[in-house]
């Protein structure tokens, strides 16, 4: 793909020429003010150097994908053979996401699982409540116990949900997911607290906590205290992790979220990998070496529409972007600290989806799963059909979405070639298109101060719902196309739909009791606890916490054998740092 | 409309669930479509937002919701302002809310439900055409 200087100049003559005697020729014909389509030759690849911008899968800087072939495609046969279903299984060896009501629901209901087959390592959502560090008796929490994860107030609620996880699924075996950001520090506290009481040494804990703060300010929402000091949160988990629990991943980063909130592709590169670059500090502040801990960062995703060309592109620029920082701005000499580690790449966002005609979303979810399969990930389909509809995935939406990716892995090879793209004049000019835009935006953010500047001062947030809007303007307008919602929708269209049938994951009964019996629990809890220690050890982290340079995990595990609750810990916290107020519109 | 006075709207976002995009989007369109709009910001209680409504004196009520408690929420806020006597206060609905759930919500005394896909002129039309500020 590198061509001489007078080469390109001999391609850029004719090309000059292909536009007036042909291309403009067409336009002009059709009465267009521009051509709806776009041709790339050799011209528009300004610098070619292969081993420089592209380089072979897993060699620095990552642009053709982080392994000539992941795990799952080095046994996709055998899998094919043995009938392997994914569907009850979370990646690298945890179970299902999920969680709901009680830890005692949620317990009996991992056993239930494991009495199916459905084994593998607690996969924990947690319910808002939780989420955003209250306990199940704040006002707070009214309604929403349980909800849409279990709720944990203390240590033995922790505990309970690992009551079946013994012998050969004990904690040193299995690995534990934990989606929790804002009190992350609370649960990896309990995570390493459950291994000394069962004697397991810390060391061979595996798992990940998603430990993502800084997207929650600009997506998700389920912050408690401002950036800085939850900053330094982050930097306690990091440095006590990185030494005491060297197999734990740190964080799982999403760029997804911020996307689904509404930020362009370009927005959504630029800020993950700023809150990144705000992490990797807060390890190196925290003291320790880059290599010591950047292999234990994750992305949990990265995507979100159905531009597919861009998609893949954007995960092509995203790796290179996320290489040359850490090795050149940061000093990484470990290639593995230089990866972005996520275990899907490119998807369609649930955004994408759409409420009218919902069997299209199937096609929809195959255009991502093509671009997952095109830039150095598993075509997964994502998400199944249904999404949309809000009752929870149908078993036979499921069905067609494994489906869909067996289809593309088995039949259709898409997994088969490493980086398909790589040298497509197009291509190559399309990934450093995006890679010089967000490039621009991560610098602009930088001059702010970083990530967590960017956040104080609204700029993020601000971006994201800007971007929102714009987008909604732009199908309004009829600016862009979404089949069924903004066009294609007169008499002459037809309503497909299909026989569903929605499982009850959860016990409908349970749910509706669970808010009750958490707080009964609690009250039990709080008077049967001892008082003193739990005075004390609210005592000292307050104390600590005033002064930046100690590290509160060793506090916060001392509140946590001691059963002070989530929400105790936190308000101590609020006291000492104070809440978050997000940014006027 | 009344060309001196603007109808108020009040957007606000009840319980823990931080997913704001929609609310956003409404807010700012119907802001542009000539309307004075308040945004309420995430984790409000009922009660909170029944007093902001009241002491705004907002003519519209539109709740983003999108966790699936969709009927206690509305329910509490419509019970809410009948109690504080301001039950002319017109409630809205938008956000992930089944078909089904629909005719429930209008039994309650929702003027209307807009779901996914809804473009803003939509829900702008609806407030012209059924409110007059107060």
């Amino acid at each position: 793909m590198s061509y001489l200087k007078k080469d390109i100049d001999r391609i850029a003559a004719a090309e000059k020429e292909w536009k007036q005697n042909i291309l403009d020729k067409r336009v002009s014909r059709f009465n267009l003010p521009k051509s709806p389509t776009v041709f790339y030759s050799p011209v528009a690849v300004k610098n070619s150097e292969f081993l420089e911008k592209v380089g072979f899968p897993g060699q620095y800087p990552f642009t053709s994908g982080n392994n000539p072939f992941d795990f799952w495609r080095a046994y996709a046969e055998d899998a094919a053979k043995m009938g392997y279903r994914p569907d009850w299984g979370g990646a690298g060896g945890v179970g299902k996401y999920g969680g709901f009501g009680t830890a005692e629901d949620y317990r009996d209901y991992l056993i239930r699982m494991h009495a199916m087959g459905r084994v593998g390592g607690p996969n924990m959502a947690f319910d808002l409540v939780t989420q955003c560090g209250y306990d199940s008796d704040s006002e707070n929490a009214e309604g929403e116990v349980g909800r849409v994860g279990v709720a944990i107030d203390s240590f033995k609620d922790f505990a309970t949900i690992y009551e079946p996880y013994t012998g050969d699924m004990d904690i040193d075996k299995v690995p534990s997911n934990f989606t929790i950001n804002a009190p992350a520090a609370v649960i990896i506290a309990m995570y390493a607290m459950l291994a000394e009481k069962r004697g397991i040494p810390f060391e061979k804990l595996r798992g990940t906590p998603q430990n993502d703060i800084l997207k929650e300010f600009i997506a998700r929402g389920t912050y408690i205290f401002p950036p800085k000091p939850s900053l330094r949160l982050f930097r306690d988990t990091c440095t006590f992790c990185t030494r005491r629990m060297p197999k734990l991943n740190i964080n799982s980063m999403g760029g997804y979220h911020i996307r689904e909130a509404g930020a362009t592709r370009v927005q959504d590169l630029a800020f993950s990998m700023a809150n990144a670059a705000a992490y990797i500090d807060a390890g190196i502040k925290g003291g320790l070496a880059v290599d010591s801990f950047a292999p234990k960062f994750t992305f949990n995703a990265f995507g979100g529409s159905m531009e597919i060309y861009q998609e893949i592109a954007f995960q092509r620029a995203a790796r290179r972007i996320y290489a040359r920082m850490l090795k050149e701005r940061f000093g990484a000499e470990n290639p593995r600290s230089m990866m972005i580690r996520q275990p899907i790449t490119a998807h369609i966002g649930c955004s994408s989806t759409t409420l009218q005609r919902p069997l299209n979303n199937l096609t929809r979810a195959v255009v991502g799963g093509m671009a997952a399969g095109m830039s150095g990930g598993m075509p997964g389909v994502f998400p199944p059909y249904d999404e949309p509809l809000g009752l929870g995935h149908s078993q036979e939406a499921v069905q067609l979405q494994i489906d869909a990716t067996r289809i593309l892995i088995y039949e259709a090879k898409v997994a088969d070639v490493n980086d398909p793209w790589a040298g497509s004049y197009f291509m190559e000019s399309l990934t450093d298109e995006i890679e010089a835009h967000a490039m621009k935006e991560i610098e602009k953010i930088e001059n702010m101060g970083g990530a967590v500047a960017a956040i104080e001062n609204g700029y993020m947030q601000k971006a994201v719902s800007k971007s929102a809007y714009e987008r909604q303007k732009q199908i309004e307008r009829q600016e862009v196309f979404v089949v069924g919602v903004n066009s294609f929708d007169g008499d002459n269209e037809i309503n497909v739909s299909v026989h569903r049938e929605v499982e009850a994951t959860y016990d409908p009964e349970l749910l509706k009791t669970a808010e009750d019996r958490q707080i009964q629990k609690l009250k039990k809890l709080k008077w049967e606890r001892d008082g003193k220690a739990v005075v004390s050890a609210l005592a000292v982290l307050k104390s600590h916490a005033k002064d930046e340079s100690y590290n509160l995990m060793f506090d916060i595990c001392e509140c946590v054998k001691n059963d002070v609750t989530l929400q105790e810990i936190c308000d101590v916290l609020r006291d000492i740092f104070g809440e978050f107020q997000q940014t006027k519109l | 409309m009344d060309q001196d006075k603007k109808i108020r709207i009040l957007v606000a976002k009840p319980g823990l669930d931080g997913h704001e995009r929609g609310a956003h989007v409404v807010a700012y369109g119907l802001r542009d479509a000539g309307f004075e709009v308040i945004y309420t910001g995430l984790r409000q209680t009922t009660k909170q937002i029944v007093n902001t409504a009241i002491q705004e004196d907002v003519d519209v009520v539109g709740l983003s919701i999108l966790s699936g408690a969709h009927l206690s929420l509305t329910r509490k806020v419509i019970d809410g302002l009948k109690a504080e006597g301001a039950a002319d206060i017109q409630v809205i609905v938008g956000g992930i809310v089944p078909d089904e759930d629909v005719p429930l919500l209008k039994d309650m005394g929702v003027g209307e439900v807009f779901t996914a896909g809804t473009p803003v002129s939509a829900i702008s039309d609806y407030i012209k055409n059924s409110v007059s500020p107060n």
